[in-house]
């Protein structure tokens, strides 16, 4: 009798239908082909057959090899079921095994539809066979092997003696279901799938945690819809509602949200009409807001947003108001963002509440109170650190600078100099200087500079006190330190006034360093913003359609830059191409940069290292332009899965510019990719020092894969 | 095609009267299995911290098919199947540790195991008439046929392992194990999958095996770069060693009674009161030097294939000591009793 006619006979048994039994072994065979030679031979008169002795190995392997062409046809014949065994049954049922007593009831079902499992198994006959006896206290103790070496031993001795058909079937399923999760637990979703396949009659309710196993399997070699149609059987047959609810968390893992929604119809409620999945529908919706939260671009359907705002409000949950505190700051929504992060620290105090709190506080330019707020936080993390000093130096650079009590302005000295923060320090210099105290602005632009020799506003600073010194040995030192960089450091000094201080750090510049409101959750970082042009050419409005080709190259440089302050890059660098026709060599120079910046913008890096070297260009222009094209051109190499040449590319990088964190991100998980889990390790962990999120992430990834 | 596959016929027509006539006693059986093999079937390698190995479980179940014992032969299979043929390639893992979850610790395979359990299968089925052994064999050769012999400069060989050891793997690739030529299983597999040359696999590795000759004492290596000229492959120690001593076993097993080659291997691997030595193919040092009669017993075998000498009665003796000098042990016994009683 063919297994699949049998199977699907039993729809709607008790229950516990083999529904999926014989669905899968039709999907099966309609959508997977065997990765494994699929022997399925039916040796002729197969193991009882003693036609032919020991010594006709050649023929019996002659044999193997010629029935190999055949088509595969059952996977298993099925025994004549002249009468049912119930052995097993009274075994397990005098256990009091009733999860074993279920499970055999099941599969004896599923194989004689017209069966009816006795009233009473423990009234039948007693078992009088003890070897029997034996088999089965073996067999439930899941000491299998021994099973398969009793029943060899005990035919050796009674050759007469045949072993019970259900005990074998019992048998080999139970291997095949170990069998099955070992696979499943080394990730071989091939050998699940096919041993799945070969025993239909573990696919059942009884068993599902096999069942899951054979679901993820599916989605985890490109088949969600199979893997869709297991969640799908357990939802429709299976009863158990704590297994109800881990079937939809495991499927809500694995599949697309529109299965996953498909899934959820099939929810069954009690008497209150309550939802089985609510808890699980809360989970989802928390997802949705969550993915939003960390990318303003992820759209999060207005119903998930509300049953969040509704389960915070209601059940005053702090992660659930941080949660949609980080929402609504991703989407510069700062007076509703604060409100949450404001009912997070109410309920709970905590970093990642406060430094949300601060970010929005920052935003409307609180300074003190983020300051104030993010004090006790500033160990937290480094973000929180970040943050602090942002809120700090902000404090610091309002104008009219604002007379800080000496506690606050201890403390933020101390931060300054424990973090070494190059624009905390400079704002303690301006501060300073603001409140003429000219020796100690003198001391933090110095100190400024010893953290960053290159930061060129605190080198303004320091030339601008070195001048009301009368310091011209020092003046002219800095002077010649920064030629052909700072135009209003040669000025220091020759101007007839003095120019105004630089002032206090814009909101937004501020909140370029510390924003952890990106949040980003993909490895991919935020890329750089292209470098602003130093030139400073007039720049008319370029909206209006002018050829390049009928300008002159000056006009067509200033085209160019106006072009790309619009982000149009295509058309900018067509007109930087047109500038860098001129006679003059300063418009070459910078219609090349521009060019090339251009490109950079538009994502064509080839194209932006030719135009790079068209022109010679200064120390400074020429690094810049150097270390965006091959951050950029890491990051593509990264995207097309050319590990090796992003690693390159991050090298040469490395050589002229410190590593940025995301990019050593990048460069930790392409050491991932190619398998140097140590390196991969040693990178996250530096990068993950810098509290950076994905690095942290990254560091946790390359442990499981070193430790799984 | 139609030679390898008459050659295989031929040499099986040979065997196959070595139905499991009990090559080794049931005295011998009952000391090793109590010993080596834990109650749920599972062969431990006690030398090495009582871990267990693909290798391994092809020993146990070719040593219970040469006792005759097929409900240990059971036994041992069960958890075979169950706890190492998970690859979804059909082979087997090779690292199943106690004291770790999941007990494999190491997915990758070694073909070594891949072939002694798919070999003992075959001995096991035909002699047994079971044909849910020959159809596991079939699918593991199949299986090692094609993810683990490749053709190279003129040679067929056979890779240790599916990943990590091919020319694209490693700049001295590809780099290979000569102890891993399980001689006696390539006519069973010439018949179980004959989509590959085994005939041509055996040719290969005994011409590789005549060419390896390192050092002073003339004797391959363990792991075997065949990038350009043989030689041993780099990370790897250059040492005749624990693998490379079962080459000349596995040679005499498989009947290839080349004199020449198996006195050549003698003399380099035997010390002078008749151990065998771990040596340096650099420079011919002995590295160590191996006492047990496991040990013993292969270079005694190979003087009386070509001197004609007796095996001394002491290494006739099996008592079992540590996992693999025991089973090299009875793999040589048994071989000695079935085709070499003038040995004895």
């Amino acid at each position: 009798m063919p297994l699949i006619s049998a199977k699907s006979a039993t729809i709607g048994a008790a229950g516990v239908s083999l529904l999926l039994a014989a669905y899968c072994l039709d999907q099966g065979r309609q959508y997977w082909d065997a990765p494994s030679p699929g022997i399925s031979l039916e040796v002729t008169g197969t193991t009882a057959d003693d036609s032919y002795s020991s010594s006709d190995a050649v023929q019996l392997l002659a044999q193997v090899v010629s029935e190999e062409s055949a088509s595969p046809s059952e996977t298993k014949a099925e025994p004549a079921p002249a009468e049912v065994d119930e052995s097993a049954l009274r075994y397990f049922a005098r256990q009091g095994d009733t999860r074993r007593l279920e499970i055999e009831i099941a599969r004896l079902k599923a194989l004689y539809p017209d069966w009816t499992p006795p009233a009473d198994p423990l009234a039948t006959p007693t078992q009088t066979d003890d070897s029997l006896e034996e088999f089965w206290q073996l067999y439930s103790e899941g000491k299998l092997g021994e099973v398969r070496q009793k029943i060899a031993e005990r035919q050796a001795a009674d050759q007469d003696w045949r072993p019970p058909g259900d005990l074998l079937d019992r048998l080999a399923l139970a291997e095949a279901r170990e069998r099955l999760i070992n696979s499943s637990e080394l990730d071989q979703y091939g050998t699940v799938i096919s041993v799945a396949t070969d025993n239909p009659q573990l696919l059942t309710c009884s068993e599902v945690d096999v069942l899951w196993r054979v679901a993820e399997a599916f989605v985890h070699t490109d088949r969600e819809q199979r893997g869709y149609d297991a969640y799908k059987y357990i939802l429709t047959n299976c009863d158990d509602t704590n297994e109800r609810v881990a079937t939809m968390q495991n499927a809500s893992q694995l599949l697309s949200a529109p299965l996953i929604a498909d899934l959820l119809r099939l929810e069954r409620k009690d008497d209150q009409g309550v939802g089985e999945f609510a808890a699980i529908r809360n989970d989802l919706a928390r997802d949705a807001v969550a993915r939003g939260s960390k990318d303003a671009e992820v759209a999060v359907p207005r119903e998930e947003l509300k049953r969040v705002e509704e389960t915070a409000e209601a059940e005053k949950l702090p992660s659930d108001a941080r949660l949609l505190g980080w929402y609504y700051l991703q989407r510069k929504d700062h007076t509703v963002a604060e409100k949450w992060f404001r009912m997070a620290l109410d309920e709970e105090p905590s970093a990642d509440a406060a430094e949300g709190l601060a970010l929005a506080l920052i935003e409307r330019e609180a300074y003190a109170d983020a300051e104030d707020l993010m004090h006790r936080w500033r160990g937290d993390s480094d973000n929180t650190r970040i943050v602090y000093l942002a809120a700090a130096a902000n404090l610091l650079g309002v104008e009219p600078r604002p007379l800080l009590s000496s506690e606050v302005l201890d403390r933020i000295v101390a931060e300054v100099a424990a973090s070494k923060h190059v624009e905390g320090a400079r704002q303690l210099g301006w501060y300073s200087r603001a409140f003429e105290q000219h020796a100690t602005a003198k001391a933090w632009f110095i100190t400024a500079l010893g953290w960053d020799p290159q930061d060129e506003p605190s080198a303004y600073g320091l030339a601008l006190t070195h001048h009301l010194f009368g310091e011209l040995a020092e003046l002219a030192q800095i002077k010649k330190a920064w030629e052909g960089r700072s135009e209003r450091i040669q000025l220091v000094g020759i101007a007839p006034t003095e120019p105004a201080p630089a002032t206090s750090m814009r909101t937004d510049q501020v909140a370029v360093a510390p924003m952890p409101t990106a949040r980003p959750e993909t490895t991919r970082p935020v890329r750089a913003p292209a470098a602003k042009p130093a030139a400073s050419a007039p720049r008319r409005g370029c909206t209006n359609h002018v050829h390049p080709e009928s300008l002159q190259p000056s006009a067509a440089l200033n085209r160019g830059w106006c072009l790309l302050d619009v982000n149009r890059p295509i058309e900018a660098a067509k007109a930087f191409e047109v500038a860098l026709r001129s006679g003059s060599g300063q418009v070459q120079r910078d219609a090349a940069y521009g060019q090339s910046l251009a490109y950079l913008r538009a994502g064509l890096v080839n194209d932006a290292a030719v135009a790079a070297t068209r022109a010679p260009q200064s120390q400074a222009r020429a690094s810049e332009l150097q270390t965006s094209i091959l951050a950029e051109r890491a990051l593509g190499a990264f995207e097309r899965g050319r590990y090796v040449e992003a690693l390159v590319a991050l090298d040469q990088r490395a050589q002229i510019a410190p590593e940025r964190v995301d990019l050593m991100v990048i460069r930790g998980y392409a050491y991932m990719k190619l398998n140097r889990l140590g390196d991969a390790r040693r990178v996250f962990e530096a990068a993950a020092g810098t509290g950076n999120r994905n690095a942290i992430r990254g560091l946790a990834d390359v442990r499981n894969m070193i430790n799984p | 095609m139609i030679r390898a596959i008459l050659f295989a016929f031929l040499l099986i027509a040979g065997m196959a009267s070595s139905n499991a006539s009990a090559q080794i006693s049931a005295r011998e059986w009952a000391d090793y299995s109590k010993r080596f093999i834990s109650s749920e079937g599972r062969v431990i390698d006690d030398g090495n911290h009582n871990i267990s190995h693909s290798e391994g479980q092809g020993y146990g179940l070719l040593l219970a098919y040469l006792a005759g014992n097929r409900a240990d032969f059971e036994r041992i299979w069960s958890f075979t199947e169950r706890e190492f043929l998970l690859r979804d390639d059909n082979l087997s893992a090779w690292r199943w540790d106690p004291s770790a979850v999941p007990h494999i610790t190491d997915l990758n395979n070694a073909s070594d195991g891949d072939i002694l359990i798919a070999y003992a299968l075959a001995r096991a089925g035909t002699a047994w008439n079971e044909t849910r052994f020959i159809r596991k064999a079939q699918i593991i050769a199949k299986a090692i046929g094609r993810t683990s012999v490749l053709e190279h400069h003129g040679e067929l060989l056979l890779l240790p392992g599916v990943t990590g050891f091919g020319a694209k793997d490693r700049p001295d690739g590809p780099v290979v194990n000569l102890s891993y030529w399980v001689f006696e299983a390539f006519p069973y597999f010439a018949s179980l999958a004959p989509h590959t040359n085994w005939q041509r696999l055996a040719e290969s590795g005994k011409r590789l095996i005549r060419k390896s000759q390192l050092g002073e004492r003339a004797l391959p290596p363990e792991w075997l770069s065949l990038a350009n000229a043989p030689k041993t492959a780099q990370g790897f120690p250059a040492t005749f060693g624990y693998n490379a001593l079962r080459i000349p076993l596995y040679l005499m097993r498989a009947l290839d009674d080349d004199k020449e080659l198996l006195r050549r291997l003698r003399d380099g691997m035997t010390g002078s009161n008749g151990e065998l030595i771990i040596v340096d193919t650099v420079n011919g040092k002995v590295i160590d030097s191996l006492n047990d009669a496991g040990y013993r017993i292969i270079p005694a075998l190979a003087s009386c294939v070509v001197d004609g000498a007796k095996i001394p009665a002491a290494l006739q003796n099996f008592q079992p000591s540590l996992y693999y000098p025991s089973t090299l042990q009875l793999l040589a016994l048994s071989h000695i009793r079935e085709d070499r009683p003038e040995c004895l």
